[in-house]
């Protein structure tokens, strides 16, 4: 019912805005804010310098992290109304969409030539339904371990050392005898835990075992173990925990109040903002999170094309802009992510972000995120989340938490 | 309302006096007891009746009510009975009741509901007796009672998303000025908004805060209709200040706290924005997820549709649970 009403509401409201209707090239997306507003801005000027002849009508939907973006495109696309493309992540992601996103294998993927150009794993996370639906945009790095050298350097941990999650709870232990800081840095937001325990799964159990459990065959003990591991390290987070998000205590990290912290590599873009006088390698820095070292834990953004486009041609030009070397160049070097092609020049990238893209080119696998829409759909995405919210943020619960993940991948 | 109507009407029936008696007075005749009748139509007596006659003032509404509201709750009771899901139309060709055993079924259906009646008997009753306390004490003509007045009534008038902020940074475990105060006396810091033991208690008492004045307010609009004589007759029988009160005043406050338990009642099931702008998102803390939370968890969030139906009707349901006996209470006094 409340849905019938948003998508009528929604479908009157984009019937009067949308001005020249079907023929604007309508695209939406989240980023409002900061280093993304700045990266979305860089993304459409440069389309408007490549295709002048095109009209198009960018639509930010910030706010809730993507659910209010989610939401509407969900509206819009059950209203009969879809926009020409909106970003979001591919992978299982799209199988939530059903028939409502479309095919561009042809007119996108082979007329550009985009199968060659991009990594293989960005590749088949796009393909979908026999075709292909999306095209990345770029990448972020999943199993990055900030870290505060200062905080390190007191406490007389080596972080090049750390490569298991016993090393890693041996130097939370050492910080926290040695400093006043935090060892790790954490908000127990369920999606932040479940992409740290992906990140431990894949460290301590490896590649295999990681997709096993993401194709429903996960080894029970090798469950347990993670959330056994886990339950060590978040015994060293920050008090607060339950009600701060990442961004908060991704502060503490800047200002030395905490050593640690695991997210994906979009924290870095708090460290390299011009305001904060902070150098790569002399005042933070990053290693693999213990245990990935061979790996590149992906996390993809892409436009994603929908079926009933009401600018099919328009829509199949911007895409094949999107998978291009100037969109990526343009839209990654802002948005602290890395482009998913394979042969990229690192001249607009920092320093930071040219190691990344060094990594991303040598690691051994690209396992895909599990907290981002690329391993599982949606529905198992919240029931895990479900699972963590219910069983494993403070108090733990390893047999509950373990028994839930088993049940419901 | 109703003057205006017969007011209406009987213009109506003078401009109307001169041809329709010319046109009648043939069919004029003489009735047994002497008097004469008038022969009308049934549609002109349909016409001339009340409900046509204030049509204009009450289809307007009953039609955008009927459509909006009622024909709205119809159509999410049988989406409900569908496996409606993900993207695509409903299915209504296989109807079923199979949402509702998925219901039993769901243990977080049952925390949900649990934590639901414990924020609903808990908000209401301590909303209740502040509310009192604050309304007998100002009752009381205590100094700067209107200033009081003000003070205990601004939180109300505040937004939802400003306040949760506001319990935010005053629950937060390490500079939360809570933590702050209980540490003077040697307590804490207790994680009020993290753990699943502390984090309904915080709620409820933050909803308190916000709430109570408005009871205050309407406890204090009935005390001041209690004439003055019965003070003076309870004091003049002897009768303490805390005796007067509870003999005398207090029960003459019982239709007051009836329509303020409704609306806390009412309110408490649907306290979504709050707990939305406290936890940033429609997913709370273990131990406060209430039922309309886990509606727009699984309608918007999974785009379960049909359970989220499902659990919008049992909150439904309850709302009636409540309103019903308040409205055939108030219609057999008279009131509606």
């Amino acid at each position: 019912m409340l849905k019938g009403a948003g998508a009528a509401g929604l479908a009157g409201l984009a019937g009067c805005t949308g001005g020249g209707g079907s023929d604007t090239l309508e695209v939406l997306h989240g980023w409002t804010g900061g280093d993304g507003a700045d990266a979305a801005d860089a993304l459409f000027s440069a389309f408007e310098d490549e295709h002048s002849d095109i009209d198009f009508n960018e639509n930010p939907i910030g706010g809730g992290g993507n659910e209010n973006l989610d939401q509407t495109v969900a509206n819009r696309l059950q209203g009969g109304n879809p926009p020409s493309s909106f970003a979001g992540w591919p992978g299982a992601n799209l199988e939530q969409y059903g028939d409502a996103v479309g095919d561009i294998e042809s007119e996108v993927w082979d007329e550009a030539g985009l199968k060659e150009a991009h990594v293989q794993e960005a590749v088949e996370l796009c393909e979908y339904n026999d075709g292909f639906s999306a095209v990345p945009l770029g990448s972020h790095r999943l199993n990055d371990l900030f870290y505060n050298v200062g905080v390190l350097e007191d406490a007389g941990v080596d972080p090049e050392s750390i490569d298991s999650a016993d090393a890693l709870i041996d130097a939370l232990d050492a910080v926290e005898s040695e400093t006043d800081a935090t060892p790790f840095a954490f908000s127990l937001a369920p999606w932040c835990i479940l992409q740290t325990w992906a990140q431990t799964m894949l460290g301590e159990h490896g590649y295999e075992a990681y997709t096993n459990f993401i194709d429903g065959n996960g080894d029970e003990a090798a469950v347990r173990d993670t959330f056994e591991k886990l339950e060590q390290i978040l015994g060293y987070i920050n008090s607060d925990a339950a009600s701060v998000d990442f961004t908060e205590v991704n502060q503490d990290i800047m200002s030395g109040d905490a050593a640690f912290i695991h997210q994906g590599n979009w924290a870095a873009g708090a460290y390299l903002s011009p305001d904060r006088d902070l150098t790569y390698g002399e005042d933070w820095d990053a290693i693999r999170y213990p245990g990935t070292e061979d790996y590149y834990t992906l996390h993809i953004d892409s436009f994603i094309y929908p079926s009933d486009n009401p600018t099919p041609e328009d829509t199949a030009t911007w895409l094949q802009f999107v998978g291009s070397e100037e969109a990526q160049v343009a839209f990654n070097q802002y948005k602290g992510s890395i482009p998913t092609l394979t042969d990229v020049s690192t001249d607009e990238f920092n320093p930071y972000l040219t190691d990344t893209i060094d990594d991303f080119d040598n690691a051994a696998e690209k396992p895909p995120t599990l907290a981002h829409g690329l391993a599982v759909d949606t529905s198992t995405q919240a029931d895990l989340e479900d699972v963590l919210n219910n069983n494993f943020a403070d108090p733990y619960d390893v047999d509950g938490a373990t028994s839930g993940f088993m049940d419901s991948v | 309302m109703k003057r205006f109507l017969l007011l209406l009407r009987s213009i109506r029936r003078t401009q109307g006096e001169g041809p329709e008696s010319e046109r009648t007075s043939g069919e004029r005749r003489v009735m047994t007891d002497g008097g004469t009748s008038e022969k009308r139509s049934t549609f002109q007596r349909w016409l001339d009746s009340d409900i046509v006659q204030s049509a204009p003032f009450w289809l307007p509404p009953f039609l955008l009510m009927g459509f909006f509201v009622y024909a709205a709750i119809g159509w999410n009771f049988l989406l409900s009975l569908t496996e409606y899901s993900g993207f695509g139309d409903p299915d209504y060709s296989n109807l079923g009741l199979q949402n509702y055993w998925a219901m039993l079924d769901d243990p977080g259906m049952w925390a949900a509901t649990r934590n639901t009646f414990v924020l609903l008997v808990g908000f209401t009753v301590v909303c209740l007796i502040v509310g009192l306390l604050l309304a007998l004490l100002l009752d009381r003509e205590i100094r700067f009672s209107r200033s009081f007045r003000t003070i205990y009534l601004l939180p109300f008038a505040l937004s939802f998303i400003v306040t949760a902020q506001f319990w935010r940074w005053m629950y937060n475990v390490n500079n939360g000025i809570i933590n702050q105060f209980i540490g003077v006396f040697g307590l804490g810091p207790y994680s009020w908004l993290g753990s699943p033991k502390l984090v309904l208690g915080a709620v409820i008492f933050a909803l308190v805060w916000q709430f109570s004045g408005y009871t205050m307010i309407i406890y204090l609009a009935a005390l001041r209709s209690i004439p003055n004589d019965q003070y003076e007759a309870a004091r003049a029988d002897g009768a303490s200040t805390v005796r007067m009160y509870w003999r005398v005043i207090i029960p003459q406050l019982r239709p007051a706290m009836v329509s303020a338990t409704v609306t806390l009642v009412l309110f408490a099931l649907k306290a979504f924005d709050f707990l939305y702008a406290t936890f940033d998102g429609y997913r709370p803390r273990r131990g406060a997820d209430i039922l309309a939370t886990k509606m727009v968890r699984e309608s918007f969030g999974r785009s379960e549709w049909a359970y989220g139906s499902s659990i919008a009707l049992m909150l439904f349901v309850l709302s009636l649970g409540v309103i019903t006996p308040y409205l055939y209470n108030q219609y057999k006094r008279g009131n509606l």
